[in-house]
């Protein structure tokens, strides 16, 4: 196995797309929890979860079909794409964690 | 008497059907990244093993999904309804319950919150992973950054799922939805 050069654009526009999706889910669950922002419950008996999940996925998909269209005929910086997927992703796993929350 | 209500049926699709079925194909593929994973080049899986892998992956998503949606629509509502006024019986209505007693609010607030936002970002992740699975396969077997990250994505996903079905179960134990 080795590293593969060429057009990888689509692949890693996949991968960061999710991570920003996290990122996503996490900026939106916080600034909830700060009382900076609260998403709008778009489906009542489910409250505001319903409105901060819709608005990580609208992120994750803008930000795939973005990145697609722009990346894919292209080689990409793997390492540094997969460096910053897993920074983005996890900083949105800690801001989905309850007990941070009690830091704002 | 009635064995199962119709919201003890939907939690129990959404929690052992399709999360249970979500954590076994993410746990199937994981390994199977793993096992089938090419010491060189030249050594990469024959398209059959690697078509299956990614039908893993694709089944892991939709499963993820229809886990968080279903949970987020159908099973987490009866989950929130408010008791009336002047109500103290409160097994009817589990977030109530469990925030009633120290003891187990934390099965909220701690609980709940989580399962109520995390599988949503595994859900992403493991859809951008069968992406690359299915539209790029070659890619995932020949190239080590991709695979490797692969995996590791995946890993992350199985602890998330896994995790957020604990949590589930504790929930469900306590507070079942009726």
């Amino acid at each position: 196995m080795s590293t593969v050069t060429g057009a990888n654009g689509s692949v890693w526009a996949a991968i960061l797309a999710s991570g920003i999706g996290a990122f996503a889910m996490g900026l939106v669950v916080i600034l909830n929890e700060a009382g900076v922002f609260a998403a709008p419950s778009l489906y009542g008996p489910s409250g505001g979860v319903s409105g901060r999940t819709t608005i990580a996925v609208v992120v994750w998909l803008v930000a795939w079909v973005v990145l697609h269209s722009r990346w894919k005929d292209r080689p990409v910086d793997a390492r540094r794409v997969r460096a910053v997927t897993l920074l983005l992703i996890g900083l949105g796993l800690v801001a989905t964690f309850p007990p941070v929350w009690a830091v704002f | 008497m009635q064995l199962f209500s119709g919201p003890s049926i939907s939690t129990m699709v959404h929690g052992v059907v399709l999360g249970g079925g979500a954590l076994m194909a993410l746990f199937a593929a994981l390994f199977s990244l793993y096992a089938m994973r090419p010491a060189q080049a030249s050594a990469v899986p024959p398209a059959a093993p690697s078509r299956a892998v990614a039908l893993l992956l694709v089944a892991a998503a939709a499963a993820l999904w229809l886990t968080v949606l279903g949970g987020t629509y159908v099973v987490f509502p009866p989950y929130r309804v408010t008791p009336p006024e002047g109500v103290t019986a409160l097994a009817a209505y589990p977030r109530a319950f469990v925030l009633a007693d120290p003891s187990t609010a934390w099965l909220h607030s701690f609980g709940m919150e989580i399962k109520e936002h995390v599988p949503w970002i595994a859900a992403m992740i493991t859809t951008g992973v069968a992406f690359v699975a299915t539209r790029a396969r070659e890619r995932l077997w020949e190239d080590e950054e991709v695979h490797t990250t692969a995996m590791v994505l995946i890993g992350l996903c199985v602890a998330l799922v896994a995790c957020v079905s604990l949590l589930g179960v504790f929930v469900n134990k306590v507070a079942p939805v009726q």
